[in-house]
């Protein structure tokens, strides 16, 4: 564990100190936010997923991951990404108040409440690669790429390989294998 | 054998064996360690490679907290039954799976350092999760060491079977290889044992094709060898040396030269053995060696060899030279030496010649002989064996030698003694001799001058008488010598020595009339008969000689023989000529005269020392002086003496005398017809009033004046009294032993008073003083009693004319 330390960055202390926290909440009955789990998502998600190298951004311009219309994730995704990089990237968090709003963004959180404006974002988004993430829930939403599902009371992945393809975006088998994949066949 | 073979044998196969099995046991326990080690660290690589690939697998699932998918992912450990549980963490430490479901902590109990290791007999890994740069999480996985333990134990089992096999065909290799070894081995052991047990040193060993086995043969062969020629050699030399023991006791118990030869040639014979041995003595001065010995099992070659005991053997320059030099000789083939002693033996068949020297003091004195008929066949221990005995002999003969001088040295010395004593007695009696002697002189001293004067002066006597008176004068001479020499047994008397002729038949015939008693009377009242006869030469020459001696040495040799013929027998007395030594006109005539007896006869002991003084085979009856006086009489008549005797044979003792020319005969008759030319006026001086009585009766006769003085003194007061009243007496004659005033102090008297006035010494020692040249002064003649007339008138005839006294040719008688 000492040397998780010395390798282990600022974020990653903040992570586990939040993880640490979450256990002892957990321990104490009381379960991790919701959102606070799924801004570890959102970070962990650049991990398993490959951008062509134009989707990426250029020199120290920061990894953004944006957030489309109202955040649900208050301070927490902040917090999570704060001191964090990608491939030596500093992370940004962007918020875009509307789906006109949206500016250039490798990964971009629709919340479920934006999902109504899905078709505007993802055409927004056109040409881009970016990898889109939603906590629908909702197995009808599709171009969406990843979708945070509810499962006894745990939150499980649906990807859609044909958003993900349409992205450009490659995505890590080891996060496909427990996912629910969709538009796989198409 | 076997005793000897099972060590030799097990011991060859235990090094065999252990050394199979040690180095078996050292490849295999390297290789097992080999194997173990590289089976942990496969173990643990197959188990990092494991963790890795599991964790990869983990990644998605800690990312995004799905224990499904973590468990899924540690399922894959079905597949390696040893790992026996694997867990996965979060960072925070919180379990997220395990495998087997639901073991394990929910969290991790300790800080777990990364990476695999053994731990507790476990093999613990702690595997990062890490997806791209970031770590997810932790793998714990634990692994039990069952695998390597079986497969150490496959190993083992392996190693075990192996190693059985190995020494298995090692023991049965090892059994016939050692046999390459252990054979010769043992068959040189079952040699050595069957030596030991058998003593036997002719065993050989059997010669095995190896090199190194065939030499070790070779030498324990060669060393037999030198052990049976040492064993042998040892044998003969105890064999040898218990001989030479054997010889050295015999010669030790053996003191004369012959016997000690004899036992040595004996021994050798029949010991070393020899076949032909002899023993000479070396004559330095003949330079010749006599053989002394020939023994016993030689004496079939003597003849072959031309040698006999007691034959004198010539010195040739080779071997007999170089021995009597003192060194030994040894002909291994006499064939090819080309002098005479060799040759001889090679002519016998005796091929081997071997010749001793018996040293002593680096003297050689004889040679020991020895040989044999094979050529060649005395070895050098034979060699050395004969010239050690040759030293033994040589010494065991000194001391034989030794021995017997120390035994003549021992009777001379015994001889001597008695001698001494005799001497000391016979000193005693002589003195007590002399006195009687004079006695008996001066007492037979009338019967002499009267029975002398009857003769020449009684011509109206019977033939008869005038025999009678003629014995009388002879035996009268007789007791006068016989008492002369009765006292002077312990003194020389050549000087007394008066030759005269001597008729020997004469003299025999007196002196078989002397003994008469002794060979016809004595034997005679003892029954026994000893005849004499005579074998008289006639016309036998005289002789030179003192008739008394030779009367009386022919009176010993009668008695002599008439002893050694104690049962009677003949005595034979014989004269007769011999031709004599020389030739032509130097030639001598010899009479010899003999007598001889048929009695015992002596032996050789008694032959040798007969002539010794005080040697007697008569006991106490002997004084052993007779033979002795005999050969004294033979040695002062420059005769020659000669015994013929033998043991039962009778004895002849020859007395060989040269015969005497005529002319002596007459001189010696002038003198007996000598008569006194003048009266003399004689003064005689004696203390015997017999002697004086018939002395001047005798002189008176002759025509002289005689006075008489009873005395020294008396007669010294006369011739004084006569001198001062002008009648001077132109000779004294006067006794030496008177009481008081004794001869020599009347001489000297005389002498004084009238210095050219004769002095005639009579004295019943006269002979005595002669001998000792111990004439007194102023003595002019000594004449000893009785006096014989013709001497008395010789010598006042001689003294008178040569004083020419005028006084004499006055006197008248008185």
């Amino acid at each position: 564990m000492g040397r998780m330390i010395h390798s282990a960055t600022h974020a990653l202390r903040r992570v586990l100190a939040v993880a640490l926290f979450a256990c002892g909440v957990a321990a104490a009955a009381a379960p991790v936010s919701e959102y606070q789990l799924k801004a570890v998502f959102l970070f962990n998600f650049a991990q398993f997923v490959e951008w062509p190298a134009a989707a990426l951004p250029r020199d120290n311009a920061p990894f953004v991951i944006g957030v489309v219309g109202k955040d649900p994730f208050g301070a927490s995704l902040d917090e999570v990404l704060r001191g964090e990089n990608i491939n030596r990237h500093p992370l940004a968090v962007e918020r875009y108040p509307s789906a006109a709003a949206i500016g250039d963004c490798q990964i971009l959180f629709i919340p479920a409440a934006e999902i109504g404006h899905l078709d505007a974002i993802l055409s927004a988004l056109k040409g881009k690669s970016t990898l889109t993430v939603t906590d629908a829930d909702n197995p009808a939403v599709r171009g969406v790429i990843i979708d945070l599902v509810k499962r006894d009371n745990r939150i499980r992945l649906r990807i859609d390989l044909q958003a993900a393809r349409a992205g450009n975006l490659t995505i890590s088998s080891k996060l496909l294998r427990p996912a629910e994949i969709v538009g796989a066949g198409s | 054998m076997t005793a000897v073979a099972r060590p030799i044998r097990r011991t060859l196969m235990m090094v065999i064996l252990l050394t199979c099995g040690a180095v078996m046991v050292i490849t295999s326990g390297a290789f097992f360690a080999y194997q173990y080690l590289t089976f942990r660290q496969l173990t643990l690589r197959n188990l990092e490679i494991l963790g890795k690939a599991i964790a990869a697998n983990s990644t998605a699932a800690l990312a995004f907290d799905n224990p499904d998918d973590a468990r899924e992912a540690l399922s894959a450990f079905k597949a390696q039954p040893h790992v026996r549980a694997a867990r996965l963490y979060l960072n925070d430490g919180r379990l997220i799976a395990s495998y087997p479901d639901g073991a394990g902590e929910p969290r991790a109990a300790a800080p777990l350092q990364d990476g695999y290791r053994f731990e507790d007999g476990l093999l613990l890994g702690v595997q990062p999760v890490v997806q791209g740069e970031r770590r997810m999480g932790t793998l714990y996985l634990e692994a039990d060491l069952g695998e390597i333990s079986r497969n150490v134990e496959l190993l083992l089992a392996i190693g075990a079977a192996f190693l059985l096999i190995s020494c298995v065909a090692a023991y049965l290799i090892s059994q016939r290889m050692q046999r390459v070894v252990s054979g010769p081995i043992l068959t040189l052991a079952a040699t050595a044992q069957r030596i030991s047990e058998q003593r036997d040193y002719a065993v050989r060993a059997e010669r095995p094709d190896g090199h190194e086995f065939g030499q070790l043969t070779d030498a324990f062969n060669h060393m037999l060898t030198r052990i049976q020629g040492d064993q042998t050699k040892l044998q003969t030399q105890l064999s040898r040396l218990g001989l030479l023991h054997r010889i050295t006791r015999a010669t030790g118990e053996r003191h004369d030269l012959p016997s000690v030869f004899r036992v040595v040639i004996r021994t050798l014979e029949g010991d070393l053995p020899l076949d032909f041995g002899c023993m000479c003595v070396f004559e330095p001065s003949a330079e010749a060696l006599t053989v002394s010995v020939i023994g016993a099992g030689s004496a079939a070659f003597a003849p072959a060899l031309t040698l006999a005991e007691g034959e004198q053997v010539a010195i040739d320059a080779n071997g007999l030279a170089r021995c009597v030099a003192g060194e030994l000789v040894y002909e291994p083939d006499t064939r090819t030496i080309r002098f005479p002693f060799p040759q001889r033996f090679a002519r016998a068949g005796l091929h081997a010649l071997v010749i001793a020297p018996l040293l002593v003091e680096k003297r050689v004195f004889g040679v020991l002989v020895a040989a044999r008929r094979a050529a060649d066949s005395f070895s050098s221990a034979d060699c050395e064996f004969l010239r050690q005995l040759s030293e033994h002999v040589a010494l065991a003969s000194h001391q034989a030698q030794l021995y017997s001088a120390l035994q003549r040295a021992y009777d001379d010395l015994r001889q001597s003694q008695q001698a001494i004593m005799q001497q000391e007695r016979l000193r005693a009696l002589g003195q007590m001799a002399s006195g009687i002697a004079h006695d008996i002189n001066n007492a037979i001293s009338p019967v002499a001058l009267y029975t002398e004067s009857l003769l020449e002066r009684e011509p109206g006597l019977s033939e008869r008488a005038r025999g009678y008176l003629a014995t009388i004068q002879t035996a009268i001479e007789d007791v006068a010598e016989t008492v002369a020499r009765m006292r002077e047994f312990y003194r020389p008397r050549e000087a007394e020595l008066v030759l005269a002729r001597v008729r020997c038949n004469h003299l025999i015939e007196q002196v078989i009339n002397l003994t008469r008693a002794r060979w016809s009377d004595q034997p005679q009242q003892r029954g026994l008969v000893i005849q004499l006869q005579t074998e008289l030469a006639p016309d036998l020459p005289d002789i030179m000689g003192s008739e008394v001696e030779i009367r009386d040495a022919l009176t010993n040799l009668i008695f002599n023989a008439v002893d050694a013929m104690p049962e009677g027998g003949t005595l034979t007395l014989r004269t007769r000529m011999l031709a004599g030594g020389g030739s032509g006109a130097d030639a001598t005539r010899q009479v010899c005269v003999e007598v001889a007896d048929t009695g015992i006869g002596m032996d050789d002991e008694t032959r040798r020392r007969c002539l010794e003084p005080f040697y007697t085979t008569k006991g106490e009856r002997g004084t052993g002086l007779g033979l002795a006086m005999v050969y004294g009489m033979v040695q002062r008549h420059s005769a020659e003496l000669e015994i013929d005797s033998a043991v039962g044979q009778g004895t002849t003792v020859r007395l060989v005398f040269a015969a005497a020319d005529a002319l002596t005969f007459e001189a010696v008759r002038n003198v007996r017809m000598l008569q006194p030319a003048q009266r003399l006026r004689i003064l005689l001086v004696d203390d015997d009033p017999l002697l004086i009585k018939s002395l001047r009766d005798i002189l008176e006769q002759d025509g002289h004046a005689v006075t008489a003085a009873d005395g020294g003194q008396k007669g010294i007061d006369a011739f004084r009294a006569a001198l001062t009243g002008g009648t001077p007496f132109s000779v004294v004659i006067t006794d030496l032993g008177m009481p008081y005033v004794d001869g020599r102090k009347v001489a000297a008297s005389v002498k004084e008073a009238a210095a050219q006035t004769p002095v005639i010494l009579l004295t019943g020692w006269g002979k005595r003083l002669l001998a000792e040249n111990d004439i007194p002064p102023h003595v002019d003649r000594v004449l000893s009693k009785p006096p014989r007339l013709v001497e008395v008138r010789a010598a006042l005839t001689e003294l008178s004319s040569a004083a020419r006294t005028p006084v004499a040719i006055l006197a008248g008688p008185t």
